[in-house]
């Protein structure tokens, strides 16, 4: 059957559906972001242009994308080591309440951010705490599960050969570390990093309800646009602006997981 | 047991639990009155009480829209593993490319594909009025297509993960030993992805019952899903609708919480589990 997936007439029709499925969505704001007009309905833009671009511009986005990236980086900054430490602990076996631990580990997963963020609101305006700041500490929750788990298998696969090899060999703890332990881990810990920036990078409802409207990240940028309507063009540029970044890291991302 | 291991789990577990329980407590605590904004604290129902039809509304909404996104997304999402395992990654990649589109990205992108002037009713040819109403219509249709959309490789690459490292070895053994296709997916490649596949469907299904921003963009104004209706109270001008508003989160934790429960049961009942 898998086999008869890949070979068949009906195989390729049902990659080819998937294919569109996926990449069919994003068609509309390649083409927007550079329509200067595109009355309905017509298929294809009367003139084409960068308007969209310049009202993003105008509207703020270089300061949003400083905001985002700051965001994805704290967040990947505080969330993936913590989750290689605590995937560590993990691995070793010799946690005490290893089921209790993992529970409360991945409870981010499924508890709702939005009704986190929703009671969090209240606790942050009365001890005063920076809304960046608490901002910053939802998402790197939020962003635990995923580098813990990425960490956790990586740790499941690693070989302590290597490093017990090394130390029998007269490499100090730290040399052991900085050029055994790390290199061996740099794919994962990339790959963790990256879905930890990806949290801080593309959450919405979080900067929106503690961020109390001074944290302006790029999608907090592209909701103010796309809630009213004829800023299609503005939309589209913002979101490619987006999407654009993460990709080129997640390539990125994928070089190193295939070199080492 | 060793201290060290502990110590080691500290910088994720305290920050996890501490902003979970002051979270989701806080919520609790103004849900039943216990920390109003203005006035003394005293213990009511009442937020959950004045607005108990709007709730169940809401909350039956919520768990349609998820159940119909999450379904298509795991048929469409292991589809996309098992053309994967074959070589054939094209669609796997395509789908892999959506991963870093934010939500809003993809409702904004969505809305541009199906409202009644977007891409599709352009491509179609069809004019107002023969367009049907995916955006913001009855059946929540673009909605459930967004979210569908992003579960779907989400799912496809975790179950391409656990396809990769164990089951096609299984699968070629079985192959080996004479199995037909159909009876290889049935008794080897499927047991071995379920729970894999459980696992990412019910946290596909529970983000998509706690998610703000798409209903907000692609839906109707009513009936709200409960994540719109908790933010619309949250951020009313008027005061006395806090508690409600933390009523209606509280209700979407603990309809999350019963999905785990669900899933975990399932996974109990599955012998590669065990």
């Amino acid at each position: 059957m898998i086999a008869a997936l890949a070979r068949t007439t009906i195989g390729r029709a049902v990659r080819a559906v998937l294919v569109l499925w996926f990449l069919l969505p994003l068609v509309p704001i390649l083409l927007w972001a550079f329509a200067n007009r595109w009355p309905f309905p017509d298929l294809l833009p009367q003139q084409w242009g960068l308007d969209g671009v310049r009202s993003g511009l105008d509207a703020g986005a270089p300061n949003a994308f400083v905001v985002s990236a700051a965001l994805g980086l704290a967040v990947a900054a505080i969330a993936t080591p913590a989750g290689a430490l605590a995937a560590r602990a993990l691995a070793s076996g010799r946690l005490p309440l290893p089921r209790v631990i993992e529970a409360v580990l991945f409870a981010p997963l499924i508890l709702p951010a939005f009704a986190v963020a929703l009671g969090l609101d209240v606790l942050v305006l009365r001890t005063g705490v920076p809304s960046p700041l608490a901002v910053v500490a939802v998402l790197s929750v939020a962003a635990i599960p995923y580098t813990t788990y990425l960490m956790r298998v990586a740790f499941g696969a690693y070989d302590k050969g290597f490093e017990e090899e090394a130390r029998t060999l007269g490499a100090s703890r730290a040399t052991v570390l900085v050029r055994v332990h790390i290199p061996l881990l740099a794919p994962a810990l990339s790959g963790a990093a990256f879905l930890a920036f990806l949290v801080g990078w593309t959450d919405y409802v979080v900067t929106l309800l503690i961020g109390g409207g001074r944290v302006v990240s790029v999608p907090i940028l592209v909701a103010s646009f796309a809630a009213g309507t004829g800023n299609s063009s503005v939309v589209a540029a913002l979101s490619m602006a987006a999407v654009i970044p993460p990709l080129i890291l997640l390539t990125v991302v994928a070089r190193t997981g295939r070199s080492t | 047991m060793s201290w060290r291991a502990a110590l080691w789990v500290l910088p994720a577990l305290l920050p996890v639990a501490t902003i979970l329980l002051a979270g989701l407590g806080s919520a609790l605590l103004q849900s039943l009155g216990l920390m109003p904004l203005v006035g003394a604290p005293e213990l009511t129902i009442e937020a959950y009480r004045m607005n108990t039809g709007d709730l169940a509304t809401s909350a039956a909404l919520s768990l349609a829209i998820a159940t119909a996104a999450t379904l298509i997304g795991v048929v469409v999402g292991v589809t996309t593993a098992l053309t994967a395992v074959t070589g054939r990654r094209f669609a796997l990649w395509a789908g892999t490319l959506t991963v870093p589109v934010p939500h809003l990205i993809g409702a904004a992108t969505m809305g541009l594909l199906l409202a009644d002037s977007g891409l599709l009713a352009r491509l179609f040819g069809l004019s107002e009025g023969g367009w049907p109403a995916l955006v913001g219509g009855r059946w929540w249709i673009a909605v459930v297509l967004e979210y569908a959309w992003k579960e779907s490789a989400f799912i496809a690459l975790v179950v391409a993960a656990v396809l990769a490292t164990r089951v096609a070895a299984y699968d070629d053994t079985a192959a080996v030993l004479g199995a037909s296709r159909r009876a290889r997916l049935r008794l080897v490649t499927f047991p071995l992805i379920r729970p894999a596949v459980v696992a990412a469907a019910t946290i596909s299904f529970t983000y998509t019952l706690g998610s703000y921003e798409v209903a907000l963009l692609l839906g109707r104004v009513y009936p709200e899903p409960l994540p719109v209706l908790a933010i619309r109270l949250f951020t009313s001008v008027e005061l006395a609708t806090r508690p409600q508003a933390a009523a209606a989160a509280v209700v979407t934790a603990v309809l999350a919480l019963l999905a785990v429960a669900g899933a975990l049961m399932m996974l109990r009942r599955s012998a590669v589990w065990r």
